[in-house]
């Protein structure tokens, strides 16, 4: 599993002096970050610290919920141009578009499997109609489930089991080709079959993409993290390099932070 | 052994005889609509000979001629209620997704009290204001007839179905919406995308249930088309003609009180009305709506 | 391409929404315009002493008074048989009906629900005409009649909303009885109904509503131009929508056309008033169990 590092590691999102409030309570406070192409950067840290809302706060999707209130700034580099999340899209969804996300419960749409791919595609990407099933093939390949669903594309993707449906919104998100995926524990509602499946996934995956991922388990952590951070009270409390994950003392440290 | 407390035989019994009773009000519903059936067939009866079924049954409504022809009533009614459907459905549609989405929550949320709100206006109320306040409009505007119209009816039976069509679409979306809301967001679509190619399109049997209730509603409705749409009992060959709905026949048979022939013909009618709200009954079961509410908001005209 | 679909799509729902909004507004408006000049004691008891019309020592003739007493009368002769009878079987279906009953008295329930209300008035005419046939020669339509049909028309509500408000309150509130050694019958009558009250008495209130405004059925059973206050049951009636409905067409003068106006305007009110109530319930419902959870 080690890996060589083959460029100088470029940042490719800065957040700075980042805070959220949810009907003037902070959520999130004081946050300084970057994160860098070809990395996995995994969140830590005890419920309610705000992991979710940090991840939420770089597709700006506490916009969705009343009485948000974000300040700070996060900037995504894109196409080697860096562009400001908070000023520079109007409307927002491109943004979301290049910042991919996999939320905890897997949520397909309840329409066939092809659908949820060529849903967005089409109406998001603009994608046209001969290009369309070349992307639904390569990006169902690319999360491993090409083959167990080419024969029933047509079927409602609600047929497929949890680990399945969690890749096919894994595939989703990948087909619209992002530079950030985010990803709120993946694996929260999986059994361990499923749960190796999609880690094994991903560290195929991090070499391409700047990924953020939230994770509840220490051993999964240790498996996929290039980086940890750990999250208190909506404040950064710590990060870690991998070589420091594998100190057995730092290990411990770790463990007490959490629980 | 467990021994039983005394109290338990009476309260036992007064647990049967509630039960009883209970479930004797709740036959109430079923005998009555039974016997409205049997009402309207007993009545209907007559018509069973070949030669008086031929007159029900056919196109002209003379009755001191002696004809009782209901067929232009028939489609009296069914173009009437396709016309307020046709305008209300999309109405409906816009409404809802303003609802969800496209507008602030405040501005959402004022215009669902309004929605509740026009579902407890009397339809007479709704008839009043059309006969004085439109029908005097479509006579200026179109200068041919009077202003009692296809056309001034169906605009105002529009209004009178678009809360049922409104609550039946909202309780659909409001099922769908929340858990996809987030994740179409994620993927990047706008408020407007999500609800153009997302819920909308899953919402198929919410939009065909309100579809088939506003009908119901609008085939059903007496006083609109009582008051605005003309009453003459003729075919329509275009928007301004003056119809006459099934109901609005019962209505003026009855108020009439012309000779005994003719009441025969308004059995008819009742129970042709009576099928075809059966249908929409049976067919709304058969989408299985999620929740009771909306036919409890719903207008009865 | 896609985003001018979207913002098509986006002008028409505001379109659709601020039409909407106008038209009520239209609604409104010209009901008051021309409908609040009329306001006052004069549109209701005419040049009667309202003292006296209010007792019944004196008729009232060119007055709403008689329309208003009959609809009250309707409503309340109405609802007396509407509400204990849906309440009961909204509790039935609620909690004792099961599997295959319920699902057939259920389409018992939904069946009534679309019939439509000149169907039911239909329905009550001929049940005159069969007594006439039959039993009593002399039959005639009547406010009790009126009461009967309009009581199955507003049922399906009553029962609906009660059968709704029983089975959405919270597991834990489902258990108390129970637990305290209560049979099912205590339960539902000490903590259930109870704590369903709300909910039904809000839907008890649309069905008064929707009692008062009804025009068809009335128009088939026994509503009356002129007759005064009915004394007994079995007297014909005046009422508020069918004065309404009727001035509309055959007013003789100005005068009559303006009554018109201040009928319509006054039943508006009732059923506004109505609405509110019943909408101010359902909110501090939702905020009370929402607040539990
Ligand atoms: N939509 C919201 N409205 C109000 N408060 C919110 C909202 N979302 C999050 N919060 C608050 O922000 C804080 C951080 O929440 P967040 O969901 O980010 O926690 P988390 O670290 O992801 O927890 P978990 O591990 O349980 O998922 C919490 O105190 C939460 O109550
Ligand atoms: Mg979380």
């Amino acid at each position: 599993m080690e890996r060589a590092d083959l460029s100088p590691r470029e940042p490719s999102v800065q957040i700075a002096d980042l805070a959220v409030h949810f009907a003037g309570r902070a959520a999130l406070h004081g946050i300084n970050l970057t994160l860098e192409a070809g990395q996995m950067t995994v969140v830590i840290g005890p419920s309610g610290s705000g992991k979710t809302t940090l991840l939420r706060a770089i597709n700006r999707l506490n916009e969705c919920f009343p009485n948000c209130r974000t300040v700070g700034t996060v900037r995504i580099r894109l196409d080697g141009r860096w562009v400001d999340a908070y000023r520079d899209f109007r409307p927002v969804a491109e943004l979301r578009r290049r910042v991919g996300m996999v939320f905890q419960t897997p949520n397909v749409l309840p329409c066939s499997i092809e659908k949820n791919l060529s849903i967005p595609l089409i109406r998001v990407a603009g994608l046209s109609k001969s290009r369309l099933p070349g992307r639904i093939e390569w990006a169902l390949r690319e999360v491993e489930l090409w083959d167990e669903v080419k024969d029933r594309l047509r079927h409602n993707a609600l047929t497929l089991s949890g680990g399945q449906q969690q890749r096919l919104c894994l595939a989703r998100a990948l087909a619209l080709k992002p530079q950030v995926l985010l990803l709120d524990e993946p694996t929260a509602s999986l059994d361990f079959r499923a749960t190796q499946k999609i880690e094994r996934l991903l560290l195929k995956l991090r070499d391409r993409y700047t990924i953020l991922a939230i994770s509840h388990s220490l051993g999964q952590t240790r498996r996929l993290a290039d980086r940890v951070i750990v999250l208190r009270d909506g404040r950064l409390a710590e990060q870690f390099d991998r070589e420091h994950l594998e100190d057995a003392e730092t290990f411990e440290a770790l463990l007490e932070e959490i629980f | 052994m467990i021994s039983t407390p005394r109290r338990s035989r009476s309260t036992l019994s007064g647990e049967r005889w509630l039960r009883g009773l209970l479930l004797a009000a709740t036959l109430v519903s079923t005998v009555a609509v039974f016997s409205i059936l049997g009402f309207l067939v007993y009545f209907c009866l007559p018509l069973a000979d070949p030669a008086r079924l031929a007159a029900v049954a056919s196109c002209t409504w003379q009755p001191f001629q002696g004809q009782f022809g209901i067929l232009p009533m028939v489609v009296g009614s069914l173009s009437l209620a396709a016309g307020a459907l046709v305008l209300a459905f999309p109405m409906g549609v816009g409404i809802c997704c303003l609802a969800h989405g496209l507008a602030p929550r405040a501005v959402a949320r004022a215009l669902l009290v309004l929605i509740h709100f026009m579902a407890s206006i009397p339809t007479v109320i709704y008839a009043f204001v059309s006969v004085f306040l439109l029908v005097p409009l479509m006579r200026q505007w179109f200068e041919r007839g009077s202003g009692f119209s296809l056309l001034s009816a169906a605009l105002t039976l529009a209004v009178l179905v678009l809360p049922t069509i409104v609550l039946l679409i909202h309780i659909r979306f409001e099922q769908i919406d929340p858990p996809l809301r987030l994740a179409s967001a994620a993927l990047g679509f706008s408020p407007a995308g999500e609800l153009l190619w997302v819920i909308l399109p899953l919402s198929g049997r919410g939009l065909a249930a309100a579809a088939v209730l506003g009908f119901g509603r609008a085939i059903g409705d007496t006083m609109i088309s009582l008051m605005v749409a003309g009453n003459a009992p003729q075919f329509p060959t275009s928007m301004l003609d003056s119809i006459r709905t099934l109901t609005a026949q019962i209505a003026l048979v009855v108020a009439t009180d012309s000779q005994t022939p003719a009441y025969h013909s308004i059995f008819a009618c009742g129970l042709i009305l009576f099928l075809a709200t059966g249908v929409v009954s049976l067919t709304i079961r058969r989408l299985r709506l999620p929740s009771r509410e909306s036919l409890f908001h719903a207008k009865n005209a | 391409m896609q985003k001018t679909l979207d913002s098509l799509f986006v002008c028409f729902a505001w379109l659709a929404g601020l039409v909407t909004v106008g038209m009520v507004g239209l609604l409104v408006g010209f009901l008051i315009w021309r409908g609040a000049g009329t306001l006052g004691l004069e549109l209701f008891f005419a040049d009667t002493p309202p003292a006296a019309a209010l007792l019944g020592r004196q008729p009232v003739f060119d007055g709403l008074w008689p329309a208003v007493a009959g609809t009250l009368l309707l409503v309340i002769t109405s609802s007396v048989i509407s509400i204990p009878l849906g309440v009961a079987s909204g509790v039935y279906l609620a909690e004792y009906a099961s599997g295959r009953w319920r699902a057939l008295l259920g389409l018992g329930v939904d069946l009534l629900a679309g019939i439509p209300s000149i169907v039911m008035g239909l329905f009550g005419f001929s049940m005159i005409l069969l007594l006439r046939k039959t039993l009593l020669p002399s039959a005639n339509t009547c406010l009790l009649l009126a009461a009967v049909c309009l009581a199955l028309l507003v049922l399906p509500y009553v029962i609906r909303t009660t059968q709704t408000a029983m089975e959405s309150l919270p597991g834990h509130l489902r258990l108390i009885g129970p637990a305290l050694g209560m049979t099912r019958g205590q339960n539902i009558r000490h903590v259930l109904l109870p704590g369903a009250g709300r909910g039904i008495l809000s839907g008890a209130i649309l069905a008064v509503g929707r009692t008062a405004e009804d025009t068809a059925v009335i128009l088939m059973t026994g509503v009356v131009a002129t007759g005064g206050i009915p004394q007994r049951l079995s007297d014909k009636f005046e009422a508020l929508p069918f004065t309404i409905f009727y001035l509309a067409a055959n007013h003789a003068d100005r005068a009559e056309l303006n009554r018109a106006f201040g009928a319509a305007l006054v039943l508006l009110a009732l059923t506004g008033i109505l609405f509110a109530m019943a909408y101010w319930l359902q909110r501090t419902l939702e905020r009370r169990w929402k607040g539990r959870i």
